[in-house]
């Protein structure tokens, strides 16, 4: 599979997040800053450098709806960016944590983030009104070690983590005054903030890379023993399937539909895994890819190749963006490592 | 002989290539720091369980890892005592400007050998985009190949060195 476009932004990218309508990038070449880069016929375009932090930056995440960039650095802050004109304005979070911040996510509704960190914890921010700026909720003493990735369900309430203790965790989020209850959430409505509602220990290495499918009813993950894993039913009674592959582990996932998934790592290839009517799960040769993807929709790599190769392969912050079929100029945006 | 060094050298080599996942990752137990975590040892889910590739009593190689680094032990081979001598006075150079090597540990973790860390950090500034020439070039082949290399011409040299002295030595006994 050769790759659609190759841009090399950096030496070394840490994490990257892209604009809503796909024409602008922002990513971290790792160091403290975050540069964002526009489309303009066919050219990347530097066009903003965000200056805040004082260390690498972790996490990058850019809003959809709200058009708001959040990041996260080890500098154990976190800014929520807005822009005003042609300025991007930092606000700056109160995390309240003294490790540094690993991962950030909007929530779908983007009335709330999640930040994963080295401190074991989780913290879940959300904007207060009364005092102009973003405050935290902690999720303390549920994870063994480093969170490593968070992922938001599709209903705003549930979070799933991984984290370096190999397990991976979904908790309620539900924030009085920012989430409303709802009927149609069922019963993890009624969760308190912090509450576990399962933890899978599927894993007997670091877990990485967590996502829900489109729907929420499939959640997958990563482990550092070069498997992947998708659970199903997530609740009292999940099931799980795994699946194991030769190369080198994964670092991340993005569910391209609700059967199939991507997943970027070590081995500097994408690797495709689809799940067929029964619900197995298995891996997709490369090549079979496109068939699968023909039609409305297919793989962009936006910039992989030299890219990812000078991505090195410890960093990787993966690409991750969901899949438009509306949109003419493809789907998934896949910086793959090599 | 020279097939069974192969054997050894593409064993350590495909070790090194599974080892060498790494990725950054801050300290958990210190504030603000980012430490190789295969040295610090402060959190043991963090590291991975060690592997010792052998091919004989004298040679013998140990790769531990961690999330973000990586540390290889070397054994080098000393068959004589004046191979003994050899190896310690070089490594011993070696080891002293470890600085300029930057991956060298200044003491090696075995007795009579030396050590390399690799970190995350290291390894990305060294890869920079060439992992797939960088990974066979690693300590294993290059590395083990040219330390036996520079050890046996250093034997080599002080015999030649002894016999010409010890002719020139007796010479005046004739």
């Amino acid at each position: 599979m050769a790759a659609v476009e190759v841009h090399q932004f950096a030496q070394c990218i840490t994490c990257h997040a892209w604009s809503a309508d796909r024409s602008m990038i922002a990513f971290c070449p790792n160091n403290n800053e975050v540069h964002i880069y526009s489309l303009s016929q066919d050219k990347w375009e530097k066009v903003h450098v965000l200056q805040k932090h004082d260390q690498i930056v972790s996490g990058i995440d850019w809003s959809a709806r709200s058009n708001r960039i959040v990041t996260a650095s080890h500098d154990r802050n976190s800014y929520v960016w807005n822009q005003e004109g042609s300025e991007w304005v930092p606000t700056l979070v109160i995390l309240r944590l003294n490790r540094a911040a690993l991962c950030v996510q909007w929530s779908p509704r983007e009335n709330k983030f999640a930040v994963g960190s080295g401190a074991k914890t989780v913290c879940i921010c959300y904007y207060e009104q009364d005092n102009n700026w973003w405050v935290s909720k902690l999720i303390r003493k549920r994870h063994d070690s480093s969170v490593t990735s968070v992922a938001w369900h599709p209903n705003n309430i549930l979070l799933a983590t991984t984290s370096t203790d190999g397990k991976c965790r979904v908790f309620s989020t539900f924030i009085k005054g920012v989430d409303t209850r709802d009927s149609k959430a069922g019963s993890v409505s009624d969760a308190k903030f912090g509450e576990q509602i399962v933890q899978l220990d599927l894993s007997f290495s670091w877990a990485f890379g967590v996502k829900w499918s489109p729907s929420g009813n499939t959640l997958a993950y990563v482990g550092h023993n070069s498997m992947i894993y998708f659970v199903d039913d997530v609740g009292p009674s999940p099931l799980a399937q795994n699946v194991a592959f030769r190369d080198l582990p994964l670092r991340d996932v993005l569910f391209v539909s609700e059967k199939m998934v991507i997943g970027v790592g070590f081995d500097c290839n994408p690797m495709v895994f689809a799940a067929d009517e029964r619900g197995i799960c298995y891996l997709v040769e490369a090549g079979a890819l496109l068939d699968h993807l023909s039609g409305s929709t297919y793989i962009e790599y936006q910039f992989s190749e030299a890219f990812g190769k000078f991505y090195g392969q410890s960093k990787h912050g993966v690409s991750n963006d969901a899949i438009e079929p509306s949109r003419s100029r493809g789907g998934v945006h896949d910086n793959c490592i090599m | 002989m020279a097939t069974s060094i192969r054997l050894y050298l593409t064993c350590i080599r495909n070790t090194l290539e599974a080892a060498l996942c790494l990725q950054n990752f801050p300290c958990q137990e210190v504030e603000r720091h980012n430490k190789p975590e295969v040295e610090m040892k402060t959190s043991p889910e963090l590291l991975l369980n060690p592997i010792l590739v052998c091919r004989n009593e004298a040679e013998k190689c140990l790769i531990e890892t961690s999330i973000n680094s990586l540390r290889i032990s070397l054994k080098v081979k000393q068959a004589d005592e004046l191979e003994n001598i050899l190896t310690k006075k070089f490594l011993r150079f070696l080891s002293m400007r470890a600085e300029a090597f930057q991956v060298l540990r200044r003491k090696p973790v075995q007795l009579q050998g030396l050590s390399i860390v690799i970190s995350e950090e290291s390894w990305v500034k060294v890869v920079a985009g060439h992992v797939h020439v960088v990974i066979p070039k690693l300590p294993c082949d290059g590395f083990c190949v040219d330390i036996d290399k520079e050890i046996s011409e250093l034997k080599m040299s002080v015999n030649t060195r002894g016999r010409l002295v010890a002719t020139e030595f007796l010479k005046q006994f004739t």
